[in-house]
């Protein structure tokens, strides 16, 4: 008698599975970027503040009040979401008017930069702190092979995946470690500041991301952006279903990736005046906004499989098929909470980071729950700096007595 | 019974991936290392030849990420043929080049100055990124 094959794999596993695709690199970047700030800090001197579009209203100096310093912050961040606002615009008109192949484009070139300039940039400083004895041939065509490869890897949709993957992250840590250059206060308004941005922009009706969101669902197209997306769980069921599951998800709709609008013609970082540098700001303030965080879940089985059938097999929506998708910025800014955790003690990197995977795990749940796509930055970003204040104002002054009365620990 | 067994027992044992094949009839189905999620088999021999090709413009790691992506190709002998051409290619250059950089980095760097002189000084890559200002994060 035929019988009916029972699932392998029960609900928890494939979600846990899923939880974990994304919880990982997530992870691995906040990693690599505490260590690149713990390693890179603690030998220079981390006082230069970079100018950039985020100082572009108030650079901060040591001799200001709190108060000023706040003031000062707030208006940078209102600056910087400002500016994030409108090319985020931009970018939809441009998503509107079809120009894909600009869009795309433009992708593959500020990941060029990134990974070039910056990436090139991070490492010079590794060579002159630890005088690596590395000649500039070799640095060179290395660093060539590197950054081409990865705008190969962001630009095709078909290479590998675990070297996509792995170049987004990398792409993120860079872009992570040049935000945690900016002074203190600007840093973390600017973090809550973009939070309730990403809420706005996603939530709102009138919220270009939102528009973003409902443009390609219409068209049934993908965004061309940065977006990680997690390799699907597959079921151990249905294993190699018919023919190719050619990655199906990326054409489905309601793909919630930032794209990436790109206005400047950048200049490299050799040239040191403020032109380039606010250039660049802006090149990469795009992939920031690009990366917007919408966290979307993706039930697409087969090409020739009915919606219908999708849904009554999926369950709460985190399905078997599916696979989530997280901005690139939300990789971004969570690291850069974390890089700047860092720059005060290791205790507070480890608390924002338990607070950081917490309210992803949050945003996970809500959004099996409400199946949409939905901001990731908010809950985890405002639980981050909750935390972090709390460290280091109450909890480490707590854990020192205790520790030098040999109590605890 | 067992009579009729042992020949195919034997050719088993002298020809395990041969009997693999005539099992499964062509080896590995799927041609990347990604297996379902990666790309066709007509697609991979486009993928394997412009990798391969692309390569050639001082791009060992792309070389790499060839013979990365179809290791299924490049572990199975006899299976797909016209990718395996493409990918033996990139990893016999990849060796190649790989031999050369490194015999040439470890030679700068351990080498120094007793071995290059006051060149060494002009070429060490922190010195240069003094010079040019590379690090100045303006």
């Amino acid at each position: 008698m035929a019988q009916r094959q029972r699932p392998r794999c029960s609900l928890l596993d494939s979600l846990g599975e899923e939880i974990v695709r994304i919880v990982t690199p997530v992870s691995i970047c906040m990693l690599l970027v505490v260590i690149l700030v713990s390693v890179l800090n603690s030998s220079s001197s981390s006082s230069t503040s970079v100018t950039t579009i985020a100082t572009i209203a108030y650079s901060e100096t040591d001799s200001d009040s709190s108060w000023d310093k706040f003031v000062g912050a707030l208006l940078n961040s209102l600056v910087f979401v400002a500016v994030v606002t409108v090319v985020t615009f931009v970018l939809v008109l441009l998503f509107y008017l079809r120009c894909t192949k600009f869009l795309k484009f433009y992708m593959g070139f500020s990941a060029f930069i990134v990974l070039g300039f910056m990436g090139g940039q991070v490492s010079l400083f590794l060579i002159q702190d630890y005088s690596i004895p590395i000649d500039c041939i070799t640095f060179f065509l290395v660093l060539f092979n590197f950054a081409v490869v990865g705008v190969l890897a962001v630009f095709m949709s078909k290479m590998a995946i675990f070297v996509t993957q792995g170049y987004l992250v990398v792409i993120g840590m860079l872009v992570a470690y040049w935000f945690t250059m900016l002074p203190e206060w600007t840093t973390w308004v600017m973090l809550v500041a973009m939070a309730l941005y990403d809420l706005a922009a996603v939530l709102l009706p009138v919220g270009p991301l939102r528009l973003l969101v409902e443009l390609a669902i219409s068209r049934d197209e993908d965004i061309p952006a940065l977006v990680y997306e997690a390799r699907p769980v597959t079921d151990h069921d249905s294993g190699v279903s018919s023919g190719n599951q050619r990655r199906v998800w990326r054409e489905r709709s309601g793909s919630a990736a930032l794209n990436e609008p790109e206005n400047s013609t950048d200049e490299p970082n050799p040239n040191p005046g403020r032109v380039s540098v606010s250039n660049v700001e802006t090149e990469l303030s795009a992939p920031l906004i690009e990366h917007r965080m919408n966290i979307d879940s993706q039930e697409t089985r087969g090409e020739d499989d009915a919606p219908g059938e999708n849904l009554a097999l999926e369950g709460i929506g985190l399905g078997s098929t599916g696979a989530i998708k997280l901005g690139l910025g939300d990789f971004i800014f969570y690291s850069v909470l974390v890089g700047r955790a860092a720059m005060y003690d290791f205790m507070t990197v480890y608390a924002c980071y338990l607070a950081i995977i917490a309210g992803l795990g949050v945003t996970l749940v809500l959004l099996a729950f409400y199946r949409r796509a939905l901001p990731a930055l908010p809950v985890s970003i405002l639980l981050g700096v909750l935390f972090y204040v709390l460290t280091r104002f109450v909890l480490e002054i707590f854990i020192v007595q205790l520790s030098s009365n040999l109590l605890m620990f | 019974m067992e009579a009729s067994q042992s020949p195919t027992v034997d050719r088993q044992i002298l020809n395990p991936e041969s009997n693999a094949n005539s099992i499964a009839s062509v080896g590995p189905l799927w041609p990347t290392v990604d297996g379902p999620l990666g790309l066709s088999e007509a697609d991979a021999v486009t993928y394997a030849r412009r990798f391969y090709k692309f390569g050639f413009a001082l791009l060992p790691w792309l070389w790499a990420i060839n013979c990365f992506y179809f290791w299924p190709v490049l572990r199975h002998r006899r299976s797909f043929p016209q990718i395996r051409r493409y990918v033996l290619g990139s990893a016999i250059g990849l060796t190649a080049f790989t031999i050369l950089l490194c015999s040439w980095a470890l030679t700068f760097a351990i080498g120094g100055e007793s071995l290059f002189g006051t060149s060494w000084n002009q070429l060490v890559m922190y010195n240069l990124a003094d010079k040019w200002g590379l690090t100045g994060w303006n």
